[in-house]
């Protein structure tokens, strides 16, 4: 596994953890301990994507990287890095 | 609107190439209990239900569901990757090959196309929500079907995750049809939040129904359509 990869993984972990969170809300609206701890891995989440974008390009529309070429560069997220470009 | 992240909910990473076992796993793409079914048929479902917390989780988890379509059809391109003419005849796959070649197309697992008919909205909470935990178990069978054919440990693992989802899901579906009787009102009583009309889904006069009253008993419920009786 790769520096971007092994890092893109990172982000991917936290950021399941935020959605497990983010749906367990849904039916537990009242439920203190899950939003702040929603709000704590929100915060490792922000930072992790400002590195990971730094680094390897945007992931979305509405990164502060905005580089047109990394965006349309592969690997996409289905591909695996072998294929030609 | 929905935004895309250039990355997959979980990594899928297939190192060798599997025709046979891609027609099983397309299923999971465009098959009766499948990851586009799923998401249609909760995005569909959002607009009438009565509740916030109701809305909410069918307009998330469907939103989940369409990254696992992502997840699935990865997999059902990785696992069709440089594939030689006789490879393809040998797994059985060359009937897809001829309409779609190695193009992902949502059909299940005998090449039948994606049909809506596999999923209901009616309109109804409640028979809509059961619809919803039952598919939930419909697509977990059959992610356990597929494990039982799949050797791969690079497919496995990912199979294994999106099963565990479903199973997160039925949960919070199964909570979700407890909203609004299980206890007190969850949010601060403040009347701008709007929650203060606030019924419960089930209620000792009967069943709430899509109009938003309570109907009073079960005979005047059958005989207006208005919804199920408790």
């Amino acid at each position: 596994m790769n520096e971007q990869a092994r890092l893109l993984r990172r982000l991917s972990a936290y950021q399941f953890a935020a959605w497990e969170l983010h749906i367990f809300l849904d039916t537990h609206p009242n439920n203190c301990e899950a939003a702040r701890k929603l709000e704590e891995i929100q915060k490792t989440v922000e930072s992790l994507t400002a590195q990971y974008e730094a680094a390897y390009g945007p992931l979305g529309e509405s990164a502060a990287q905005t580089s047109r070429w990394a965006w349309i560069t592969g690997p996409w997220p289905w591909e695996t890095g072998e294929e030609e470009s | 609107m929905w935004s895309y992240e250039k990355r997959l909910q979980y990594p899928v990473k297939v190192k060798t190439p599997n025709p046979a076992l891609a027609k099983l796993i397309a299923t999971q793409y465009g098959g009766p209990n499948g990851e586009l079914g799923a998401s249609l048929r909760y995005l569909s479902q959002r607009y009438t239900m009565p509740y916030p917390e109701l809305k909410a989780i069918l307009t998330d988890i469907g939103t989940e569901e369409l990254a696992h379509l992502e997840m699935v059809s990865a997999l059902v391109y990785q696992l069709t990757r440089n594939l030689t003419p006789e490879q393809i005849r040998a797994a059985g796959y060359d009937a897809y090959f001829v309409d779609h070649t190695t193009a992902v197309y949502p059909v299940d697992a005998n090449g039948m196309p994606f049909n809506a008919q596999t999923f209901a909205v009616s309109g109804d909470t409640l028979t809509d929500l059961h619809e919803d935990l039952a598919a939930e178990q419909k697509a977990r069978a059959t992610y356990d079907n597929i494990l039982r054919y799949a050797d791969d440990p690079d497919v496995r693992d990912v199979i294994q995750f999106l099963r565990q989802r479903e199973i997160v899901h039925y949960q919070r579906f199964g909570e979700a049809k407890q909203t609004g009787w299980n206890g007190p009102a969850p949010f601060p009583k403040d009347p701008d939040a709007g929650f203060s009309k606030r019924r419960p889904l089930y209620s000792s006069f009967g069943y709430k129904n899509f109009s938003g009253r309570v109907t009073r008993n079960a005979r005047a419920n059958s005989r207006k359509f208005s919804g199920v009786m408790v």
